[in-house]
């Protein structure tokens, strides 16, 4: 008796136990990444709080007379099993003023067409929100679901969707709200950061107000110039209708914009307020800093 | 003993460590969401138009016509003829009783307007609408030949040349008047050439 509790009581069967611990603590933790939830308790998922992220993109234009959700994504709190509610619209339906059971008309060139866009908090949590617009010409995939096939060799900067609120412009800062990154923009691709925290139900302030399509599309021609050499012709009684060697010359004009289309993609990101910088630097690549106590984000 | 003590107390404060640490895992992992859509219109840009040209009685009478599918286009026409045979350009009315009548131009009933250039500018543009064909042609145009000759007709040529340009817009979306149009500055195109060929 004496032997086992000084067994007990010396220090290497303390040190051997507490390995065997933390290998026990490692060995339960695969297990459970392996086991697959089947059952819980109805009592159990009652008192649980789960927090749910979700984003809406909002679409007000001529054919909307009010602001509509055009695409969602929320993360289903009801089901709880890493399911997302989520439904997809056509951006820019009813730009023309057309009901959406209407056959869509061509755009008229150097129209300024309204097109409000804006991001609405679906989610029960706070959080910052990023845009990705982007803008190109090209023709619609061959499948359904699959993506438009681009043009590059037409100017996405004929498309000029109006940017507003913004915080950042060419000619300095300005009372907006919408953040432009500058290193992330290109001709194609705009990157704009919301500036505040977006809470829980609210929606921001627009980022664009109109889309047109500027008049240079309508002025940019191809020329296919042909010369033809028509050789002699003559009457029955030897008459000289044409000199031999004479050229014509045919110029056939095509518009470089004539049957494309143009499109414009938006896509947007959010994430959870906690923790922002490390979220955003996480999620998105991206370097902010957050006001603490504003919580006003600027990008480094 | 108290050696011992301290030791434990290192270890029981490692194990709790270890416990919270295995819970580091699902901090980092942060709420995100996203959401994308597109959406797009294809630009129509073409333009079809016809002439018909009808010689009657020392007189051409021109009507310009677009064709379906064709953008709006303003319209302006002229002829050339030889300098003994001046031209003078007339419009044609209907009366009440639905008879034709030629009118001279200018004149404030004829959507014919001159152009200190020569040219004829017509008032409307036209546009292509299945339901009124009116929308798509211009009133006819009267070409007469002055000083005709009495007998048979001689060797002569009146040509008519007629241009059309895409209607231009402001941004709210209404169109520009015609007599707004500086045709010379929008007829500028910025053309790419393309391989032609010989034969």
């Amino acid at each position: 008796m004496r032997r086992i509790k000084k067994f007990i009581q010396s220090p290497k069967t303390t040190v051997v136990i507490f390995g065997l611990a933390v290998v026990l603590l490692l060995f339960s933790s695969i297990g459970g990444s392996r086991a697959a939830l089947t059952y819980f308790s109805e009592t159990y998922a009652s008192r649980v709080q789960m927090y749910s992220i979700g984003v809406t993109l909002m679409e007000k234009n001529d054919g909307k007379k009010e602001a509509e959700a055009i695409a969602f994504r929320d993360y289903d709190n009801a089901a709880s099993d890493g399911t997302w509610d989520e439904g997809r619209g056509m951006l820019l339906d009813g730009l023309l003023g057309n009901e959406a059971d209407e056959e869509p008309q061509a755009p008229i060139v150097g129209k300024r067409y309204n097109e409000e866009l804006s991001v609405h908090n679906s989610g029960d949590i706070d959080q910052y929100v990023r845009v990705s617009i982007y803008k190109y010409w090209g023709r619609d995939p061959e499948e359904k679901g699959q993506k438009p096939i681009k043009d590059r060799t037409l100017d996405p900067g004929l498309i000029d969707l109006n940017l507003v609120n913004l915080m950042n412009t060419d000619a300095g800062t300005s009372g907006g709200v919408w953040l432009v990154d500058g290193e992330a923009s290109t001709r194609e691709r705009t990157v704009l950061y919301y500036s505040k925290v977006l809470r829980a139900g609210d929606t921001t302030e627009p980022f664009t107000d109109t889309l047109m399509i500027r008049e240079m599309a309508a002025k940019r021609v191809t020329q296919e110039v042909t010369e033809e050499v028509i050789e002699e012709e003559t009457t029955d009684d030897g008459q000289i209708i044409t000199s031999k060697g004479k050229k014509v010359k045919t110029i056939k004009t095509t518009y470089d914009y004539d049957g494309v289309k143009f499109f414009v993609e938006a896509k947007v990101d959010a994430v959870q307020d906690h923790n922002a910088v490390d979220a955003i630097w996480s999620a998105w690549g991206r370097r902010v800093t957050v006001d603490d106590d504003k919580k006003t984000l600027s990008l480094d | 003993m108290k050696k011992r003590s301290g030791l434990l107390t290192v270890l029981a404060v490692l194990a709790v460590t270890l416990v919270l640490g295995s819970s580091i895992g699902t901090a980092w992992a942060y709420f995100t969401t996203y959401v994308e859509t597109e959406g797009g219109y294809t630009v129509r840009l073409e333009e079809e138009t016809t002439i018909e040209e009808e010689f009657f009685a020392w007189m051409k009478r021109v009507v310009i016509t677009v064709e379906e599918g064709t953008q709006p286009v303003y319209v302006r026409a002229r002829a050339f003829g030889g300098d003994a045979y001046p031209l003078s350009y007339w419009y044609e009315a209907v009366d009440a009783a639905g008879q034709k009548s030629e009118y001279p131009l200018p004149s404030e009933d004829s959507r014919w307007i001159p152009g200190a250039d020569g040219f004829y500018y017509y008032r409307d543009y036209l546009f292509y609408d299945k339901d009124n064909a009116d929308a798509g042609r211009t009133e006819s145009l009267l070409v007469r030949i002055e000083n005709a000759p009495e007998g048979a007709a001689p060797d002569f040529d009146v040509v008519v040349v007629y241009e059309t340009l895409p209607v231009k817009y402001k941004e709210d979306g209404t169109a520009y008047r015609a007599d707004e149009i500086n045709w010379e500055e929008e007829a500028k195109l910025s053309v790419d050439q393309a391989e032609g060929g010989t034969e």
